[in-house]
């Protein structure tokens, strides 16, 4: 549609700023309306995936259509088709795994439940299969445990749902609480899937709670946990801690025993919009602010923020840690990967090379189109 | 012009993640686009049932996002299976049992609905809703994703897929048309004032 600025009706339209993207002078009509409408407003509900997603064919209709042109086969086609759609849309009840590989439930207190069958407190062998969902209510807990893997408790006011469970990996989904992770199994083998990100345990013991919203935060207590969503990774050292939020994924990691001017500024940085005033002001801060132990914060921060940025927090980060042999400046202004990754190395907060071997054994052939969002500055 | 974006979305890498089995990938998009389903389920079905139906549409989507060609197409692809699922949500309930919520404000049909009567906010706010949603098709869903889930014009045509001049036009039209509506209702017979 072309405007036309001689047009009573275009002109009227054009000064509607506020009931366009509610900039200028705020109509207070409109603002009476929305003000009463809020109500109605979408309150953002987790979702909640099924474990098991069926998958619709690709080339469906590329065969359907051929194969309409052939009279013998078009009745047939017709039947099978009706059947298919019949089947697919039709509800049914799905009945209960009872067999397959399960994990040891154990009642800690209150009334847990899987599906709808309560697990009693003396209960000794009950079964968390693939495709159950564990849920706890405000006054029950709960504990998972799997001889490879190790010990997850789970808090009161939690939904976890078992999504695999084999040699290479054993990942279940937190859709809403707090878990508690002790794993003893090799590093990468156990993933938590949560609305705003993967978290991916690499030897260690930590602590996941997820809001309502969607979004989490992590706490490690030994070892490290990588944090993913679409190529934006964080590492979690022991002591250290992440928040992950469902519009952009982990943030930057720090740990808790920074000032709390620096823990602040990290989360003025995590939640401004870039090249804004604020999020200046809170690299400022982050820099002045570090201590050597920082630096994980710091080599973080180098993928997250601009070319002139990133100059700025090498200044600050190779003075807290000289780069080892093989790091230059311009390759880190370059995000070079090795050079990162020597420079991660020499922190001392555990070997990338686990993290590496995670990414290729989970994603051996990346999306083409996800290599923007891993660059994102 | 058909008042649709021919460009890539912001969003193709999402999708794109999510066509390929990324479940994160597929919540963030769940995290972008909810308000949008939300708003186009709330145009058309009783607003107790929009939460699941949010969820059903998000769950119908999600295995036949490989179907979808052309990526770029999916703000509109999603907005069309939410269309779909309100109607068969209508095939599948008694004509009675419809809009049950709104009943008693809607038949009142006598708030003010730019006076200050606070104490009627609740049954204000459906009848307006009820107002918005008697409007056409083409006016009632921008006007609930702008003034009830509080979407700018912007993030409305982004999220459509439609061009912002289309959305601009609906926007305009339809606060007049809803104005038009809402000052039947304020004004008697008689035509006092509000």
């Amino acid at each position: 549609m072309t405007k036309n600025p001689t047009n009573p009706e275009n002109e009227k339209m054009l000064k509607e700023d506020y009931l366009w993207d509610a900039s200028g002078t705020p109509d207070l009509e409109i603002q009476r309306l929305e003000s009463l409408l809020a109500e109605f407003r979408h309150t953002n509900r987790a979702l909640v995936l099924p474990a098991q997603i069926p998958v619709a064919p690709r080339k469906f209709r590329a065969l359907l259509i051929p194969m309409l042109t052939l009279p013998r086969l078009a009745t047939a086609t017709a039947i099978l088709l009706a059947a298919g759609l019949t089947l697919f849309f039709f509800p049914r009840p799905k009945p209960e795994p009872e067999t397959g590989p399960a994990w040891d439930v154990a009642n800690l207190q209150g009334a847990p439940q899987i599906g709808t069958k309560a697990i009693a407190a003396n209960q000794t062998a009950a079964k968390f299969r693939v495709g159950q969902t564990l849920v706890t209510n405000n006054d029950s807990r709960a504990s998972l445990s799997e001889a490879d893997l190790g010990e997850i408790r789970i808090d009161p006011n939690s939904r976890v749902r078992l999504v695999q469970t084999d040699a290479n990996r054993k990942r279940i989904q937190l859709d809403v609480g707090t878990i508690h992770a002790a794993i003893w199994a090799p590093p990468g083998t156990f993933v938590v899937d949560t609305p705003s990100a993967v978290a991916i345990d690499l030897g260690c013991s930590y602590t996941l709670h997820v809001a309502p919203d969607g979004s989490g935060e992590l706490h490690t207590t030994y070892g490290w946990v990588g944090f993913h969503l679409l190529g934006r990774d964080s590492f979690i050292p022991a002591g250290a801690m992440c928040s992950t939020r469902p519009e952009q994924g982990p943030g930057i990691p720090y740990f808790e025993d920074a000032t709390p001017a620096f823990r602040e500024a990290i989360v003025q940085f995590d939640s401004s919009v870039e090249n804004s005033a604020e999020r200046s002001a809170a690299i400022a801060k982050i820099l002045s602010e570090a201590r050597a132990h920082d630096a994980l914060s710091l080599w973080h921060l180098l993928f997250r923020v601009n070319a002139a940025e990133r100059s700025q927090v090498y200044a600050r980060f190779a003075v807290l840690v000289p780069p080892p042999q093989g790091v230059t400046r311009p390759g880190i202004l370059n995000l070079d990967q090795s050079m990162l990754d020597l420079w991660w190395n020499s922190l001392g907060l555990g070997e990338i090379s686990q993290w590496r071997f995670w990414q290729q054994s989970a994603y051996p052939q990346p999306p083409p189109n996800t290599q923007p969002l891993l660059q994102e500055k | 012009m058909n008042g649709v974006q021919e460009t890539g979305g912001p969003d193709d890498a999402l999708v794109r993640a999510a066509q390929h089995g990324d479940r994160a990938a597929f919540g963030l998009l769940y995290a972008r686009y909810s308000r949008m389903v939300h708003g186009i389920l709330l145009a058309r079905v009783p607003f107790s049932d929009v939460d699941d139906l949010v969820q059903d549409v998000f769950l119908q989507a999600l295995p036949r996002l490989n179907t979808l060609r052309e990526i770029s197409r999916f703000p509109g692809w999603l907005a069309s299976i939410a269309r779909n699922r309100a109607i068969d949500f209508h095939r599948r309930t008694k004509p009675t049992d419809e809009f049950d919520e709104e009943s008693d404000s809607a038949q009142s049909g006598t708030h003010a609905p730019f006076a200050n009567h606070s104490s009627h906010s609740s049954a204000e706010a459906h009848a307006i809703l009820q107002a918005i949603r008697s409007l056409p098709d083409a006016y009632r869903e921008p006007l609930i994703l702008r003034l009830v889930e509080g979407m700018t014009g912007p993030e409305i045509a982004a999220r459509t897929g439609l061009t912002h001049g289309s959305v601009r036009v609906t926007l305009h039209r339809g606060m007049q048309q809803l104005r038009e509506i809402l000052g039947r209702k304020a004004s008697p017979p008689t035509g006092g004032a509000l």
